[in-house]
């Protein structure tokens, strides 16, 4: 442990010279959209090297010191990809306008159809970057996050023994992961937008089954790939249908003119809509198809952070932004509406479930799992209600809500990823002290201690400084304290949920409530959280032990905690909603711009309107919310589990405040309500996975045996019968074998009047 | 024949490349059976090694054909052919003048990708099988194989056509009775008697268009000529509609079996089950595309109008045999049973593919066929080294090969992740192709195939997970270990396991590597353009 405590600053130095890249691309000549491929191309190139290099050298001393087991040139690979990216953004911010069509890269498969006149027209399937406000944001939140997470898991991964020698699977997994998540972004067409979706579910697959040789991390990378593809079979089906329709999955052709010259009605469109978002459902674990999100937790805690947390997760809701445009279009007027209700709906309800979930669980990663199931909900239902006010003609409020969702899927994945590498430092720790107090040898014991239950922790904000305020912000964006992170997006989503509702769609109220009450459900919960893991009293003897650790897993905390503070509020203010929506409108054109220009007008409009809308009922709305997540939530979690340290321990001024707090409130005793019969059922998760469960092993498992024993019986039993008749058959025909020639004769002539009658009679 | 006829013969690629492995390997297995005792033990290296060389020789010339060539011919031209239209019967091709048997060869866009991974496929078994002390006959027969297998392909007369397919039987039934399992002599005879008996049907189809083959020309006894050629441009073929249906039947089943398709499948289990591990591979990866080129090459080219009268019972053929196959393959405990099973499940695409009459689901039934070729031999190879190294094939004898055989479980996954459709590999190309025709030509009916896809990655992960994974804490090996120390892969199989997993991603993210999907695309349009188009309902 010792010896990697070192800062080993030295090792960033290739990192750092990574960051050249686009310079000497730029000198090159080249363009970043030209150079786009790239940012898909150089992790897959990195990623056999790292394990092709990894299987031969392990356990030698500069593999496993000098490039930390392959977690260096991955850093270095994704450091080339973030620089890349940011030389994107800049060079789309400069020319306010999107790239359009100019990245194509290759033809897939290429193809003939029938037209409508018999004629053949050819079709190509190809492969292109595309690039608009939407990609740049989810791909610059996946740049970072992949490059900080790395940075995270070598700290993460190399120091833990049980890793030993495998590390490079790790890191090789992980930059493969990152080049689906890039594709994804990237891509120009449904279809490769489906293939990369499917890189990162195998990547999902891989990384979760890491500890292989654990029967409930194979289960669950089993359960978490099959769930997800229940999922991308019917987007598969999605793709069928919307290339039925238009002859091409080219987003360039289909939001080009989504009607295609007239020929394609709002009607058309409603299933194949529907059957994608059946995909997004499996992939970003919403209700039905959220049971596998919290067993993918058996995966090492960096691959939490990134695939279950800030990346792929959002890949469902990518893609129903990316549809957006098709619910915009103005002659499809309310055709589409009932799909962006099934949106809202299916949010509302997994919202609701997931916040409810969160209430009884005790493992601190358990917890940011249904969290980040309930924000990556509340995000569905803003887009849900942004499609809905698009296709019915309120365009001004559908351009608002779409990037409030899309500016919450941004903070969201920042806060996710802290909170889920804050998680992970202090399981890390946990663990560590616990050897170091328990002796390395115990093994006996090693399998009743948890280290990520909560139940274990307890005041270990003196010990963890920087985890605990990473952990403090991290809460408060995706409670919605107001003013940071999440408030600003979340803020919207809910008013516009509302508004949905106030422009005529009733059937919205239903998930408009659910997200409401989750707003303070979610600042009970993450409180919750916090508190049991930092405040009060050590609940076990391990916590002593604890202490905070190298550099490589504070300095990405400390990064991250600086932008969960502050960008919300800076984006806000520099008309990031207005941005995302449409880089073209009047706001989004100058994005940041104004704000640099005029901050304190900046600063007080966007104040104004996220504190006193003009409307009644979102002011009542906006102020339910604020009152219930900021206050109420997180009151009800002081006083259930917080408290005021030990004696002599003292927290940083950052979160001695809240501590402060926890412990003046007062403390009420709920082990009642946690034996109580809803909590028993939220502990077993609404008994939704015992019912797939008991569903699969009672039909497709019997009918498969059924079927197999119905092939080897009766199928192959025909054909026994008939090899045994055959021999029957053969000893009677034997007889014929008389011996006198007068007999063959009169065979030999029969035979041949049968051989002329076939040849001459049939014809 | 003289002999300026037969260097004339020779010195055409395709029938250098359909005779050499043939006569090479009698030839081969000629000289090790004269030789005395002392000598065989001498010459069994050299022999393997001429083997694997004219193995690889045949390779290099059909990457040299497809290297040449961009194939982009009209319909009914064939490149390489060795004679022309007049010379058929009476010039220098007549092979049985008398009864119209000619040696006609040519090479087209669906024949030239079945030449092409056979010539690759070979080279593999023998490389995966280099070293399992199999003794000279062995690669000797597999090099006999695929002299058969590329007569299949490229001959273009029916006669020859059906010795070459009748052929192939022969040395499979040999390499699974010397080298099968323990109930080898069972699936061999099975495995003969059975795609014989089918191909009987087949035999009788084509002697029924042989005698109704209008072309008429005196010299030989029937005035009829086997040729493919001239049945495929002469007009007014076989007349009578119910004949038709009557020859396209009789194709049909002997195709569907060679496919194999449900209900006539049931020898494909028992035959790979105990196969040597070359034997599945090439059982898989070659023979049982035969079927599927024959049914395109004889059953769509012919016969389009009975492809559209029996387009139901092909899309009920294919169904079952997709659905059904995954089902079985959910509930079966024996490793290459299961991967067997699997196999009839994707052939069942190619069946819906061609019923689809579309240019995409043609192009991706051909595509399949190539895929699976590249796939299901990775798979088998797989299998054969589970065998091989733990003497089992029981699915959950095990946990934890990750640990003990990281490179097989590694070979392992990509060829399951391959077979399941993961996208950037090639099965996925072909996956998608065929169903985006079948939903343009179905619609709904797609769901159908499209949920089955569920059910082939459960049957897959859940192996995976019963094999590669767990055992934790004590190491959990199969009691046919007897305690003997488990072993990876040795690097002769790796090596071929790796060329065969590097094919398939490489196939997965540019189709058109080698010009494939191109010209498999071309080559299902030109079929819809010129044959498919006027009967389309």
């Amino acid at each position: 442990m010792g010896e990697h405590s070192k800062p080993e600053w030295n090792l960033l130095v290739p990192v750092l010279a990574m960051v050249s890249f686009p310079f000497i691309r730029h000198l090159l000549g080249y363009n970043p959209i030209d150079s786009a491929f790239l940012i898909v191309a150089v992790p897959l190139a990195i990623f056999p090297v790292i394990l092709i290099i990894g299987q031969q050298y392990k356990g030698e001393d500069w593999w496993k010191h000098q490039l930390k087991e392959g977690g260096i040139v991955a850093l270095a690979g994704l450091a080339i990809t973030l620089s890349l990216t940011i030389w994107l953004i800049i060079e789309f911010l400069v020319h306010h306008a999107h790239f359009g069509d100019q990245g194509a890269v290759f033809d897939w498969i290429t193809f003939d159809n029938i037209a409508s006149d018999n004629t053949l027209t050819e079709s190509v399937l190809s492969f292109g970057i595309w690039v608009d406000s939407i990609s740049l944001t989810v791909l610059f939140v996946a740049a970072f996050l992949c490059f900080l997470i790395c940075w995270f898991a070598i700290g993460y991964m190399t120091t833990d023994p049980i890793n030993e020698d495998r590390n490079h699977r790790f890191f090789a997994e992980f930059v493969l992961f990152s080049m689906g998540m890039f594709g994804m972004v990237l891509a120009d067409s449904f279809l490769w937008l489906f293939i990369f979706w499917e890189i990162m579910g195998l990547c999902s697959y891989l990384l979760i089954g890491f500890y292989w040789e654990k029967p409930s991390a194979a289960a669950a990378a089993k359960k978490a790939f099959l769930t997800t593809r229940v999922g991308d079979v019917f987007l598969m089906v999605g793709l069928f249908m919307l290339y039925d329709l238009y002859h091409s999955l080219d987003f360039a052709v289909i939001f080009g003119d989504p009607t295609l010259g007239g020929t394609i009605h709002g009607e058309d469109l409603q299933w194949p809509i529907i059957m994608m978002f059946i995909g997004c459902v499996g992939k970003s674990a919403q209700f039905p198809l959220h049971v596998w999100l919290p067993d993918a937790m058996e995966g090492p805690t960096p691959v939490s952070a990134l695939i279950h947390a800030a990346t792929m997760v959002n890949a469902g809701l990518y893609l129903v932004a990316r549809m957006f445009p098709i619910f915009s279009e103005a002659s499809f007027e309310g055709a589409l509406s009932d799909v962006a209700m099934l949106i809202a709906w299916i949010g509302g309800i997994t919202a609701f479930m997931a916040a409810l979930i969160a209430f009884v669980a005790n493992d601190i990663k358990r917890v940011l799992a249904y969290s980040t199931m309930s924000q990556l909900a509340y995000i569905f239902t803003g887009l849900g209600a942004a499609c809905w006010l698009a296709n019915e003609g309120y365009q001004k409020y559908a351009l608002f809500a779409f990037g409030a969702a899309m500016f919450h899927l941004f903070n969201h994945a920042m806060a996710k990823a802290m909170l889920f590498m804050s998680s992970g430092s202090v399981i890390h720790e946990m663990h560590h002290a616990h050897d170091h107090a328990h002796g390395d040898g115990d093994e006996g014991d090693h399998h009743h201690f948890d280290p990520q239950d909560m139940r274990n922790m307890g005041g270990l904000a003196s010990k963890m400084p920087v985890t605990s305020t990473a952990m403090m912000l991290g809460s408060m964006s995706i409670i919605g304290i107001p003013l940071i992170g999440g408030f600003w997006s979340k803020e919207g989503i809910v008013g516009q949920a509302w508004n949905v509702y106030l422009k005529g769609g009733e059937m919205i109220l239903f998930p408009a409530i659910l997200v409401l009450a989750t707003a303070g459900m979610t600042g009970f919960y993450m409180s919750r959280m916090w508190f049991m893991t930092f405040a009060g009293k050590p609940k076990s003897d391990v916590v002593e032990y604890v202490h905070e650790e190298t550099q490589w897993i504070k300095t990405p905390l400390v990064t991250l905690s600086i932008v969960t503070a502050f960008s919300g509020f800076l984006l806000a203010c520099g008309h990031f909603v207005y941005w995302l929506s449409d880089p073209a409108s009047e706001k989004g054109s100058h994005f940041m711009t104004d704000f640099f220009k005029h901050p304190f007008e900046a600063i007080l409009y966007e104040l104004e309107h996220a504190f006193l809308p003009e409307d009644n009922t979102l002011k009542i709305v906006g102020w339910t919310a604020i009152l219930l997540s900021a206050g109420l939530g997180p009151f009800i979690a002081a006083r259930m589990h917080g408290g005021h340290l030990s004696e002599g321990e003292r927290a940083v001024p950052l979160t001695s405040w809240l501590i402060r707090y926890s412990g003046s409130v007062g403390h009420t005793d709920v082990g009642e309500l946690a034996e109580g019969g809803l909590a028993t059922a939220l502990h077993n998760r609404l008994y939704i996975d015992d019912a797939y469960e008991w569903i699969i092993s009672k039909t497709l498992i019997p009918l498969s045996a059924i079927s197999a024993w119905i092939d080897k019986n009766l199928v192959d039993g025909v054909i026994k019968r008939i090899e045994c008749g055959s021999q029957w058959a053969s000893t009677q025909i034997r007889q014929l074998t008389t011996g006198k020639a007068s007999d063959y004769l009169l065979m030999a002539a029969l035979g041949t009047l049968v051989v002329i009658a076939i040849l001459w009679g049939v014809i | 024949m003289d002999l300026s006829n037969v260097i004339q013969m020779f010195g055409n690629p395709l029938t250098a490349l359909t005779l050499l492995p043939i006569f090479g390997a009698i030839l081969l297995m000629l000289l090790h059976w004269l030789s005395n005792d002392q000598r065989r033990e001498m010459l069994a290296s050299p022999i393997r090694f001429v083997n694997f060389s004219l193995a690889i020789l045949m390779f290099i010339m059909a990457t040299s054909i497809g290297l040449q060539e961009t194939f982009g011919l009209a319909w009914g031209e064939y490149l390489y052919q060795n004679c022309q239209t007049g010379e058929i019967i009476e010039g220098s091709c007549a092979l049985i003048g008398s009864i119209g048997v000619s040696w006609h060869v040519g090479i087209d866009a669906l024949s030239f990708p079945m030449v092409w991974l056979t010539t690759l496929l070979i080279p593999i078994t023998m490389i995966v099988e280099w070293n399992a002390k199999k003794g000279a006959y062995f690669h000797s027969l597999l090099l006999l194989m695929e002299g058969a297998l590329i007569g299949v392909f490229v001959s273009l007369d029916l006669f020859v056509f059906y010795v070459f397919w009748e052929l192939t039987l022969i040395p499979m039934f040999f390499l699974i009775l010397m080298w099968g399992g323990e109930d080898r002599r069972y699936a061999a005879q099975k495995f003969f008697i059975y795609t014989f008996a089918a191909s009987v049907f087949m035999l009788a189809g084509i002697l029924i268009m042989y005698f109704n083959n209008p072309a008429d020309w005196s010299g030989n006894i029937t005035n009829k000529s086997f040729d493919f050629v001239l049945m495929e441009n002469s007009t007014g073929f076989i007349a009578a509609e119910g004949l038709r249906s009557v020859v396209f039947l009789l194709m049909l089943i002997g195709f569907a079996t060679k496919l194999p398709s449900v209900p006539v499948h049931t020898w494909l289990p028992d035959a790979h089950v105990q196969a040597p591990t070359a034997g599945s591979m090439l059982l898989a990866g070659v023979m049982l595309k035969m079927g599927a080129y024959g049914f395109l090459r004889l059953g769509v080219t012919l016969f389009p109008e009975q492809l559209v009268e029996f387009q139901i019972l092909l899309i009920v053929l294919g169904m079952v045999s997709l659905v059904y196959g995954a089902i079985v393959c959910l509930g079966q405990m024996n490793l290459k049973r299961m991967v067997a099973y699997s196999s009839v499940s994707h052939m069942g695409l190619i069946f819906l593919g061609i019923a689809t009459l579309e240019p995409l689901g043609i192009a991706g039934a051909i595509f399949m066929m190539f895929a699976h070729g590249i796939i299901s031999p990775l798979l088998f190879a797989v299998c054969g080294a589970f065998k091989h190294h733990y003497h089992t094939l029981e699915i959950g004898s095990m946990r934890g090969l990750a640990h003990h055989s990281p490179w097989m479980s590694a070979h392992m996954m990509v060829g399951w992740m391959g077979s399941l459709g993961l996208p950037l590999m090639a099965g996925f190309v072909a996956e998608v192709a065929v169903l985006i025709a079948f939903y343009m030509a179905f619609g709904w009916w797609v769901l159908l195939p499209a949920v089955t896809l569920i059910v082939t990655a459960t049957y897959y992960l859940w192996s995976m997970q019963r094999t590669i994974f767990e055992g934790e804490g004590v190491a959990q090996l199969p009691p046919t270990m007897h305690g003997d120390k488990p072993r990876d892969i040795t690097w002769h199989e790796n090596t071929g396991m790796l060329i065969l997993g590097v094919l398939a991603v490489v196939y997965g993210i540019y189709p058109d590597f080698f010009g494939m999907f191109e010209m498999m695309s071309n080559w299902a349009s030109l079929l819809v353009e010129n044959v498919l188009l006027e009967v389309r309902p």
